[in-house]
């Protein structure tokens, strides 16, 4: 009878340390503060691990479609990969993200968080998720646990969910379980006292990266505005981990606008411009910041050039003349002509109200420019007078000028020759 | 005094100097004013549509490679890179094929199915239209296993 226990303890045990050891990386978390989808910060989802090769197919969005699909488990990389382009494609095709997410299960340890501000969210596969669900009216905040199956937030819901578990070799292994339900509560307070969903997940993985060690980038992604940070954090090479979420990454002037990033900013304790004192931006705090889309900020996209810094000059010509005139195509035609002509603007021919497309629905503005040919920095002179003359005129008085500098050089010579005559 | 130049002399150098002043001003007014193009259509910038997970800064690099970047210049059906010499055709033909091998960062997934490519000859834009399809997509399968 001992035996018999001694057995059935020593199989539970190995089937223990077997799930143990497939138990790896990644902590998903999806945050939806405004389900209709006008705030453009209401909605983010973030991805990072301790694992190596966090890229940026384990936060992938859909711009045009407003969902993301965050992914991990302890599957081959392949089978990974081939479950998220299967919940991509089904989500393409207006599945719910319940039954997106319930792709994960037919994967070998694969894991699939999708979700998006009109379709809520769910986590399917292999996870230890809590599920956060805020209510409006009576402010109560829920949270649920769950590990098996497929958990769902369901649409129009305000809340969020969170996946941790820690990775073989981490320092901090086994903190995971109350690393995660005290990230959970977190979360549901800032939900509750109406934080943005970008703010509260750069907060909620700044937590996790420093409590569990679950912090290598890894990124996040801003649904409702479409916002990736892309290559900030994750790594650069196979096999290598991205930037820890927990270290410094810039420091920054709030006074001039001076900005350095880690490594070489440690040099600094002032601002080498002004000499004021800087701000140390951690790297949380920096995908917060490139995530979060200020409620007066314009989206200005500029065609027709590639000309370096072109584009980002244009944002903050169109950007002042949107804050002083409004959203008005001529207004804004002006002002881009007048850069141009200040040279602000360079190798790029003036635009019409035409080549301006305003959309202030969603606060948008594109501009069509048309570059100039060759290597001409501004537009053409409008002249009465054809270039053609001019040209010939120009050519004329500088080869009288050299004349004349030739016969005064020769002067006593040439006066010379002729009074010999 | 080192050299004894006599007045007038000093005053023939001056006029002799504004005159090449105002000759070599006229000639870039000249050049500032025309707007002739003789040394053909630099390529002016890459406008993506249709994409939706695949960057743009992706695809746009992959264009880049059939020829379509900064200092290509066509000239009538020629495309002139800083490397050879293509008909635009056959240019337009790989930056199709190239668009359609852009890959979501990170992984060997392939989502673009059709790519078309249209240059404009007068403003040297290349617009590209990508149609991505994730029902699609094949992965080849290797057997490299990993976490992530």
């Amino acid at each position: 009878m001992n035996l018999k226990i001694f057995k059935v303890s020593i199989v539970i045990l190995f089937v223990f340390l077997l799930t143990m050891s497939s138990v790896a990386a990644t902590c998903n978390i999806i945050v939806i503060t405004d389900p209709s989808g006008k705030d453009p910060n209401g909605a983010a989802a973030g991805s990072m691990s301790f694992a190596d090769n966090m890229f940026q197919s384990t936060f992938m969005m859909s711009k045009v479609n407003h969902f993301a699909v965050l992914s991990g488990g302890s599957g081959s990389s392949d089978t990974r990969l081939d479950s998220v382009i299967e919940a991509v494609a089904s989500l393409s095709n207006n599945a719910s993200a319940a039954s997106a997410a319930s792709i994960a299960s037919n994967y070998q340890g694969a894991r699939l968080i999708t979700g998006g501000p009109s379709i809520g969210a769910a986590v399917g596969g292999s996870f230890d998720a809590y599920v956060i669900t805020v209510n409006d009216a009576s402010h109560e905040i829920k949270v649920t646990p769950y590990s098996s199956g497929v958990a769902t937030l369901q649409p129009g819901e305000k809340g969020a969910i969170i996946h941790l578990r820690n990775t073989n070799g981490n320092p901090l292994y086994g903190t995971a379980d109350s690393v995660r339900k005290d990230t959970a509560m977190n979360i549901g307070k800032m939900i509750r006292d109406g934080y943005p969903a970008t703010t509260i997940l750069s907060e909620a993985m700044g937590q996790v990266a420093n409590q569990s060690g679950e912090k290598y980038g890894g990124g996040g992604v801003n649904l409702v505005s479409g916002i990736s940070t892309d290559d900030m954090f994750t790594p650069k090479e196979m096999n290598e981990t991205g930037y820890p979420m927990d270290e410094e990454y810039s420091k920054v002037c709030d006074d001039c606008g001076w900005a350095m990033g880690y490594p070489a900013a440690e040099a600094h304790d002032k601002c080498p411009v002004c000499g004021a004192n800087i701000k140390t931006v951690y790297a949380f705090e920096a995908l917060g910041d490139a995530l979060t889309v200020s409620s007066n900020a314009v989206s200005v996209s500029a065609y027709g050039s590639d000309k370096p810094g072109l584009a980002e000059t244009t944002t903050e010509v169109v950007e002042a003349a949107v804050a002083k005139y409004g959203y008005d195509s001529s207004a804004i035609a002006n002002s881009i002509n007048r850069a141009i002509n200040n040279g602000l603007l360079m190798g790029v021919d003036h635009v019409e109200p035409k080549d301006i497309n305003v959309k202030q629905g969603s606060k948008a503005v594109g501009v069509y420019y048309n570059a100039l040919p060759g290597d001409r920095s501004s537009p053409s002179w409008d002249l009465p007078i054809d270039g053609n003359i001019l040209n010939i005129l120009g050519s004329i008085q500088t080869a009288v000028g050299i004349i004349l500098i030739l016969l005064v050089v020769f002067r006593s010579r040439l006066l010379k020759s002729f009074q010999n005559r | 005094m080192f050299i004894k130049i006599r007045r007038d002399t000093l005053i023939i150098l001056l006029l002799a100097f504004i005159l090449i002043l105002c000759g070599r001003l006229i000639t870039y007014v000249a050049f500032a004013s025309s707007d002739e193009i003789n040394d053909g259509i630099p390529i002016s910038g890459i406008i993506i549509k249709g994409n939706d997970i695949v960057p743009v800064d992706t695809i746009r690099y992959n264009v880049m490679q059939a020829g379509f970047r900064d200092g290509s210049v066509i000239y009538g059906d020629i495309l002139k890179t800083s490397k050879r010499e293509v008909s635009l055709q056959d240019a337009i033909r790989s930056a199709q094929e190239f668009a359609t091998r852009s890959t979501v960062p990170g992984t060997s997934v392939e989502p673009i199915s059709t790519a078309d490519v249209q240059v404009d000859k007068n403003t040297g834009v290349v617009t590209v239209t990508v149609i991505e399809d994730f029902s699609s997509v094949e992965l080849k399968n290797k057997t490299s296993g990993g976490t992530g």
